[in-house]
């Protein structure tokens, strides 16, 4: 099948832009979840070429790695009361420095555009295929080693004030057993999804889309309910407080964890930003959005892009095997017309996500949170329901209560997801028929 | 080094044995016991000895609400009492009575750069009332900028108004307490703890502190400096700004008149590390006071996380570890436990190596050594530079492993050559950290010099000028 003609390539990409910017900035929405539910309810082949599908959903994927900054900074808002450790962004927020939050994202989000693009051009076509080679047999190891890093280096963050030593132990090991319990519920959850047909069977790639919804959407969405946050008057100014040296230390770091978690299969870009960070030692609430910004954009697109990757074409990521199931592009003038896409498309996106946040900083208190997080817990529930049926509503209530549970024992967010990494463990060291019969599932 | 730099140590250091590999390859994923033993140490310290540790004193400078689990706590008045003095509470009352609303001239003292003090007098503002909560009543008193930002909110006070008031607790000069309006503590409480502390170790052979740090609405931290200063032999306390848990600063400067505390301590006393301690997010920490001989007298010597680079931190740990794992794995019929023990041992050792390039060092062979062997100094435990560089050679030396350890190689090329594309970036940049360490070590003989001089004191004494 031949590439599209150039005029349709830029077409379709930039439906693909407008579609993702339009619903990326909704919070609890994920670019992967609508793409889906566009394919399962109008197909692709007719409306678009098939050949066209890609470069469309690059530049969707590109919008939501640029626009998503506005659900995080502006519609994930914290009671100021709230007794959980704050995200950097969310701390902005509270200090009426949202926009300057998502500048600083912005930032981070076009170094890692240049790099990603730099990188596919000229390091990864030769570099990745070979290291990838001599490591991919190792992904279990790399993998298991990230969770049990992860539950080792939770920072107790309530065990100093307790009076006895007992109290203390007691105080910092709630959060740590938490944490535990929280992945491990989240891989049962995830494991009775993938292995059981709980699920129909139809449902193919958006069989796990519910538990995702619930895990990080939903209880995001309901802990703005519950919180009820003040909605502080935001300062729309052109001005960020950074340094040239924190902006360089977080493309790298940002660009490393983005790379780790495109390459390699079922490490997040939450994990690679853990790796990443804790090995450059990051510090600074600019340091961390400027790396989440870079961090995010490689994870997503990069892990697209390994797609149309002539020499390796690597599967990453729900939306490339959403993608891949329609149709893998083969040729590198479909690589380099992909680069270009990228550009093009962050270039749109930037725009669309520093005017949307400008005029969300003007406007903040006019529409409460609270009632747009009601509008869009409806939809996440309609959402659910046209993918998987009756049964993908009740997967999403129960990994909306994990999610919950994850926040109320105030522990790391990444736990619920044991709902991918546990099965897929079990899965690749071949334990899946003993764990269906511990279960009582087979 | 940081946490993950230790466990990738350990991860790297079983892809050193050809057998551990062909496990990985396997889906055997027991290996990872040597990262686990490589993190181990870290491990001990923070999840549990930090619990256990001892505390002679504890400094609560902002007591947490119990259910918001940030200060200022809310209490009772009948709950405060003189110990309470420099803690920041809010108290919700009525107002009683208002004793005096006017202005004045306040004198205060304040530090300059250059460690001078320098004594200032300025024109205020002030209100004092008393309120009332149904349990007690309290003096309040505004002065100052605080008087400022009390009127801004409040406006004008009547008597028989309900208000919620937040600042530290003092004793007046007939011993009755009062409520300072204030953002923050004052800091002279924490300097006099720390002080006497000091002086108790210097006759009963060791004190230590747990000086909690300062949470606020929002998960901001109220930030603030402890600077031992031997040759004057005092202790000061520097409030500083509000700060995120990165660090930072979003502005709550205090005014200059409770910014600092100080305290003076009879006894003679040395800092072995450089720099002042500085509170603000995670947690505060413990410092050991301990008597010791230095130069042929009897002083006091700090130690930073008394808890921290103890024997979890000694190569003896590491053997302990070895026969541990071979003792359970070889039990549980692991093939490969001896090289599993090894890696395990070298990973906790690599650990303990890596530590000591930095500032604490550690006491290496204990029961054999029995003192702590002071660092490399090398660059501080958070340096990227230094993280960085341990963790990118380890990546290079997990890479260049399992390429020699699979048939054919997939990287074809030789493993000299190989090693060498990959560890670059680590040679670099351990070479740039050696340059800016040979720098560092200067500065910081000019200091440790100045911090141990005990020379500086005894002339201060003996004309008098303490």
């Amino acid at each position: 099948m031949a590439m599209v003609p150039l005029s349709d390539l830029l077409l379709w990409s930039f439906a693909g832009v407008l579609f993702g910017s339009l619903i990326s900035w909704i919070p609890g929405f994920h670019i992967f979840n609508i793409m889906a539910l566009l394919v399962a309810v109008f197909g692709v082949g007719e409306l678009m070429p098939v050949q066209a599908f890609p470069f469309f959903a690059i530049g969707a994927i590109v919008a939501y790695a640029f626009v998503s900054a506005i659900s995080s900074v502006y519609f994930s808002v914290a009671d100021e009361s709230a007794v959980f450790l704050l995200f950097p962004t969310q701390r902005y927020l509270l200090l009426g420095r949202g926009h300057e939050a998502v500048l600083l994202y912005l930032i981070g989000a076009v170094a890692g555009t240049l790099v990603l693009v730099l990188g596919a051009l000229f390091i990864f076509p030769k570099v990745l295929p070979p290291i990838y080679q001599a490591t991919s047999p190792y992904i279990t190891y790399f993998l298991v080693a990230i969770v049990l890093f992860m539950f080792m280096s939770e920072w107790p963050k309530e065990g100093d004030r307790g009076k006895t030593p007992a109290e203390r132990l007691w105080l910092a090991w709630r959060q740590i057993l938490g944490g535990i319990l929280v992945f491990f519920i989240s891989g049962i959850l995830g494991f009775i999804v993938m292995n059981t047909n709980l699920l129909p069977t139809t449902s193919a790639y958006t069989r796990l889309t519910p538990m995702f919804i619930g895990f990080f959407g939903m209880s995001w969405v309901l802990l703005n309910i519950l919180s009820n946050p003040p909605m502080l008057e935001q300062v729309p100014e052109d001005r960020v407080e950074s340094s040239i040296y924190n902006a360089l230390k977080a493309t790298f770091g940002g660009a490393l964890g983005g790379t780790i978690a495109a390459v390699y299969p079922i490490i997040t870009g939450g994990m690679g930003a853990l790796v990443a960070g804790h090995m450059t030692s990051q510090r600074g609430d600019d340091a961390f959005i400027i790396s989440q910004g870079v961090n995010r954009v490689i994870y997503y697109v990069g892990a697209f892009t390994r797609l149309f990757l002539p020499n390796l074409r690597l599967t990453r990521g729900a939306a490339a095997w959403l993608v891949s199931s329609v149709y893998t592009p083969k040729s590198y003038s479909e690589y380099l017309a992909a680069m270009g896409v990228i550009l093009l498309s962050a270039g749109i996106s930037f725009l669309f996500t520093y005017y949307l946040s400008k005029f969300i900083a003007r406007s903040f208190n006019v529409l409460h949170i609270k009632k747009l997080s009601y509008i869009v817990a409806v939809v996440l529930v309609v959402i659910s329901y046209l993918l998987t049926g009756p049964m993908g509503v009740v997967v999403l209530f129960v990994s909306t209560a994990i999610g919950m549970m994850a926040a109320a024992f105030n522990t790391r967010r990444s736990y619920c997801l044991g709902g991918l990494v546990l099965p897929v463990l079990i899965s690749m060291t071949g334990n899946t028929g003993y764990f269906m019969h511990l279960l009582g599932l087979g | 080094m940081r946490g993950f730099t230790h466990y990738i140590s350990g991860l790297a250091a079983a892809t050193f044995f050809a057998a551990l590999v062909g496990d990985l390859r396997l889906g055997i994923l027991i290996p990872v016991i040597a990262a686990a033993a490589a993190y181990f140490p870290d491990f001990v310290d923070f999840k549990f000895g930090k619990f256990f540790a001892r505390r002679d004193y504890e400094i609560d400078p902002a007591p947490w609400d119990e259910k918001k689990h940030y200060a200022p706590k809310l209490v009772k008045i009948s709950e405060l009492s003189e110990k309470n003095r420099y803690q920041f509470f809010a108290v919700e009352g009525k107002v009683e009575e208002i004793l005096v609303q006017g202005s004045g001239k306040l004198t205060y003292k304040v530090l300059r750069e250059d460690g001078t003090e320098e004594t200032v007098t300025d024109s205020y503002n002030t209100i004092v009332f008393t309120l009332n909560d149904g349990t007690g009543k309290i003096t309040v008193e505004a002065f100052g900028d605080d008087y400022e930002f009390f009127e801004e909110e409040f406006g004008k006070i009547e008597e028989g108004r309900e208000m919620l008031v937040f600042g530290y607790v003092d004793v007046d000069e007939d011993g009755s307490l009062k409520l300072v309006v204030s953002d923050a503590p004052h800091p002279q409480g924490i300097a006099e703890t720390i002080a006497r502390a000091i002086e108790e170790a210097y006759r009963e052979g060791e004190r230590i502190v747990k000086i909690h740090n300062i949470r606020l609405p929002g998960d901001v931290y109220r930030q603030f400096f402890v600077h031992l200063d031997p040759p004057k032999r005092e202790v000061r306390v520097e409030m500083g700004p509000i700060v995120t848990p990165g660090g930072v600063a979003i502005g709550g400067d205090v005014p200059e008149y409770r910014k600092y505390g100080i305290a003076k301590v009879n006894v003679p006393f040395i800092k072995t590390y450089p720099k002042p301690t500085r509170v603000d997010s995670f947690s505060g920490p413990e410092i050991a006071f301990r008597r010791a001989t230095f130069k042929g007298k009897t002083v006091v010597k700090d130690r930073f996380l008394p808890w921290h680079h103890g024997f979890s931190h000694s190569l003896t740990m590491g053997i302990i570890i070895g026969l541990v794992v071979f003792a359970f794995f070889k039990l549980i019929g692991y093939e490969h436990a001896t090289e599993l023990a090894l890696a395990s041992m070298i990973g906790q050792w690599l650990h303990v190596f890596e530590d000591q390039l930095g500032f604490m060092g550690s006491n290496l062979l204990p029961p054999i050594t029995k003192d702590v062997i002071p660092g490399l100094k090398l660059g501080e435990s958070g340096s990227g530079l230094t993280n960085f560089s341990t963790a990118w050679l380890m990546i290079a030396f997990m890479i260049w492993n399992f390429n020699r350890f699979t048939d054919p190689r997939p990287i074809p090329i030789s493993d000299a050559k190989l090693l060498l594309y990959l560890i670059w970036p680590s040679i670099i940049g351990f070479g740039i950290a050696i340059i800016r360490s040979i720098r560092m070590r200067k500065e910081l003989k000019e200091l440790m010099d100045y911090y141990t001089n005990l020379e500086a004191f005894e002339e201060l004494e003996e004309v008098g000028g303490i």
